[in-house]
């Protein structure tokens, strides 16, 4: 039985030995400061909580700190001054893509996953690839411009 | 807390708290997080004890068997099933449209049988299949059909000491097959209505052919009273027992919102798998 849960969230040791059935989100916000995670809905369905877990895109309002030992978490912070990060930064900036900013992190990290895995995505791959992303403002159109720029001007950062 | 929590290190010490306390597994945790959410800052609270199975390496992997069947492990997730090459078409479709990408690298297949809730979209196929269910306890496995496993709307057969283990898809070689789940939107929608169809036809005979409904009633629905009205007959007579098949499924369905809706929506898709059988249409998907 595991009596503490050890993980790394964007590249440092975290142990944390408390409930295993806290909400991940809680853990990254509330005990690690990582503000740059959003909580929208709380159930899964807005993905304003996104991060990249072991690789993967998930909703971390609904992952159980528990279910991260051995995991490697990044989260906005984590990503925000690497090379791959930056290019999606400017290319949200460049492109106008945000407006509140609430459901950016999420976007990024959505946009992050889909270009690691497939960097030169079609439109329709880039609305797929955010379609459990939900944005109140800007209608989506110049956030999946900004993402298709970020593949292009990536180029071979992205291969 | 109100009672404890565990993350078991192996199958085996899982089964040991299944068995002693009853202990609640939580997989991807998709469905229990929602269904226990109290808030901002607040841990999910149930009643028994919950451990979380997310990590254990026995309940993993998709395998390809001798015999042409397939065995997906309890904890592989709707994104791992629909990039497989080796998982049946019909089960693919219905794994690639659940959720949106960060909800498929979360959701299993174990917790979406687990759940068993009528609208839950990897069931419905995997009837289609004759897909059987392994369960594990202390005291070893046992196999059952899905179709028998599922008793009705969040109700299954899993006893309190037992986790469920994989589920095994006998092969098959469709001529025709038809999927189509409908949903509010194209993401994070869960289904109002589904349908699984397939068909082996030689020589002009209908050699097999099967259909299953999600979302239509307490669990999915396979009539096999209505399949046996279209089995063994040659296309030529097809057109004719349409209508008494497609009473007999309506007959079948018993859906609770909407029913005139879903009950027609129903009607139209199998009216279509049926007429692409008829027309002798190129063999493989019916769109
Ligand atoms: C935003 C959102 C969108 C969704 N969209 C869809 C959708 O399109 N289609 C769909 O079908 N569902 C959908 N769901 C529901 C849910 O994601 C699925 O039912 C999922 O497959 C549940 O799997 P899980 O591993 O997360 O289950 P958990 O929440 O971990 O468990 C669910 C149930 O199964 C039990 N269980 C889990 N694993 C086992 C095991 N190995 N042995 C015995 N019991 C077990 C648990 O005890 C619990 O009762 C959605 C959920 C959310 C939050
Ligand atoms: S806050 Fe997690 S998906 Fe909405
Ligand atoms: S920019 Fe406001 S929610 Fe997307």
């Amino acid at each position: 039985m595991y009596k503490e849960i050890e993980f790394r969230v964007n590249g440092n040791k975290v142990l944390y030995s408390g409930n295993p059935l806290r909400r991940l989100v809680d853990v990254l916000r509330e005990e690690l400061g990582l503000i740059g995670v959003k909580e929208g809905c709380g159930e899964g369905e807005c993905g304003a909580c996104s991060i990249i877990k072991d690789g993967k895109l998930v909703t971390s309002c609904i992952i159980p700190v528990g279910a991260c030992i051995g995991s490697e978490i990044l989260t906005i912070e984590g990503i925000r001054d690497t090379e791959k990060g930056k290019c999606i930064v400017d290319a949200f900036r460049d492109g106008g893509a945000v407006q509140c900013g609430f459901c950016i992190p999420g976007m990024v990290m959505a946009a992050y996953a889909l270009l690691q895995s497939n960097p030169t995505p079609t439109e329709h791959d880039v609305r797929v690839a955010i379609s459990g992303n939900i944005c109140r403002c800007t209608g989506y159109d110049l956030i999946v411009e900004s993402i298709m720029l970020a593949a292009s001007r990536g180029g071979e950062l992205w291969q | 807390m109100a009672v404890a929590n565990y993350i078991p290190e192996t199958l085996d010490e899982a089964l040991l708290l299944r068995k002693a306390e009853g202990a609640i597994p939580l997989a991807g945790g998709t469905d229990i997080m929602v269904q226990n959410k109290r808030g901002i800052g607040l841990d999910p609270i149930l009643d028994r004890p919950v451990m979380i199975i997310a990590g254990l390496k026995e309940l993993k992997g998709i395998t390809l068997h001798e015999d042409g069947s397939v065995e997906i492990g309890a904890l592989t997730t709707a994104g791992e099933i629909a990039s497989s090459l080796v998982v049946p078409w019909h089960v693919r479709m219905a794994a690639s449209g659940m959720g949106a990408v960060a909800l498929r690298n979360s959701a299993t297949i174990g917790g979406n049988i687990g759940n068993a809730s009528p609208k839950g979209d990897l069931p419905q196929p995997l009837i289609l299949l004759d897909a059987e269910v392994v369960l594990i306890s202390f005291g070893g496995e046992r196999r059952m059909l899905l179709d028998d496993f599922i008793k009705g709307s969040k109700k299954t057969d899993l006893r309190s000491d037992e986790l469920i283990k994989s589920v095994i898809i006998p092969p098959h070689d469709f001529t025709y097959s038809y999927y189509r789940k409908i949903g509010m939107r194209k993401a994070n929608a869960i289904s109002k209505l589904s349908l699984s169809a397939a068909a082996v036809v030689k020589d002009g005979l209908v050699v097999d052919f099967r259909a299953s409904s999600g979302a239509a009633g307490p669990k999915v629905i396979r009539s096999r009273e209505a399949e046996s009205m279209i089995i063994r007959r040659s296309i030529e007579d097809i057109p004719e027992i349409v209508p008494d098949f497609l009473d007999a499924w309506d007959r079948a369905i018993s859906p609770h919102a909407m029913p005139k809706y879903r009950r027609n929506t129903t009607a139209r898709m199998l009216t279509r798998f049926l007429e692409a059988i008829v027309n002798e249409e190129d063999h493989g998907i019916i769109e």
